[in-house]
């Protein structure tokens, strides 16, 4: 019998569910973001994979890059093609009445949802031997390019934030709090909080 | 600072092992703790229907992984649609783009979840890609 209970589904960033999308020194684990999943996972969340923007674009050996890099008509038409791709499903979840929630990757060129990677003077020799890109407050290019898709089906805004992973530095237990007060403070957090694992 | 823990193995789910619907719960190994014991990322196919465009998508990841030192395999479910793995529509989506159909594990839903979840371990564990092509990449 189909069931029409209304779901919660999270959309997350591929990297989260496989870092080895990551830029070469950017993954932190090897290959799931363990305490992203058990924090969805223990609130009843369903799991959907967003695919990697960088990873087909630029491929697996791509240079660092920040948002200015990647802000072109050629790479904006990229994700705008996987957005197409996605899109069926999440309007497919969003009909059936799911509560869907969005985690990017937060400080991330593409990936961001609240705060992306910004230096505008990037570019020629990748001879940076430091650093030097500063995080600021904005979305990144991929989460620009699907919002503006889902929009587009006439789709509300989705609740989200973002795993601190591109912030220049993880402090795991602190992006851990963070994602957790993000999804229970969402109206669905107290229908789930304290069920038993069978109750429906 | 400049460590990189990735585990340069992936696989591709279905839909079915990622999220299994009430009713399969308690047939199917916890796939995804298996996955992460293993140090396996993840590359989620979508659920049964048609999705033209994000499987050609999802080619195109697999083809960049292939390519450049990474080892793919799929963990289908036997009895489940195309074993839940698109595979009549993956399989050519990858010859095109010169990748071989990576190595296939079947779970048996009616199977012991702990038998099933021993095979799954000890055919992931034992994967990967040739020690010449490790070195040649993985740097």
């Amino acid at each position: 019998m189909p069931d029409l209970e209304p779901r919660k589904v999270a959309l997350v960033a591929n990297c989260l569910l496989n870092q080895n999308a990551k830029v070469c020194q950017g993954a932190h684990y090897p290959g799931v973001v363990t305490p992203v999943v058990e924090a969805l996972r223990s609130r009843g969340y369903l799991l959907q994979q967003l695919p990697c923007p960088e990873l087909a674009f630029a491929g697996v050996r791509r240079w660092w890059a920040v948002y200015e890099q990647y802000d072109t008509p050629a790479y904006r038409d990229h994700c705008r093609r996987l957005a197409l791709a996605v899109a069926p499903l999440i309007e497919g979840y969003l009909r059936r009445g799911d509560e869907v929630v969005l985690i990017g990757l937060d400080g991330s060129p593409s990936s961001g949802v609240r705060f992306t990677s910004s230096r505008p003077d990037w570019g020629g020799r990748p001879n940076r031997p430091v650093d030097d890109w500063q995080v600021v407050r904005g979305r990144g290019i991929w989460i620009e390019e699907l919002e503006a898709e889902l929009a587009r089906r006439g789709l509300p805004t989705l609740p989200a934030t973002g795993w601190a992973l591109d912030m220049g530095r993880l402090d795991e237990a602190d992006a851990r709090r963070e994602l957790e007060e993000f999804l229970d403070s969402r109206p669905s957090a107290d229908d789930s909080r304290g069920d038993e694992p069978a109750a429906s | 600072m400049s460590s990189d823990a990735r585990g340069w193995r992936i696989a591709l789910i279905p839909d079915t092992v990622l999220n299994p619907p009430q009713q399969a719960l308690g047939t199917l190994p916890d796939v995804l703790r298996v996955l992460e014991a293993n140090g396996y990322g993840v590359l989620h196919l979508p659920p049964p229907g048609a999705h033209r465009l994000l499987l050609a998508v999802i080619a195109d990841q697999v083809a960049e992984y292939a390519h450049h030192g990474y080892a793919v395999v799929a963990i289908g479910v036997r009895a489940a649609p195309d074993n839940g793995l698109h595979w009549r529509r993956l399989a050519p989506l990858l010859r095109r783009r010169g990748v071989a159909p990576p190595p296939r594990h079947l779970i048996d839903p009616n199977g012991d979840i702990a038998v099933e979840s021993r095979r799954l371990s000890s055919f992931l564990a034992g994967y990967d890609l040739p020690q010449e092509e490790r070195r040649r990449w993985r740097v």
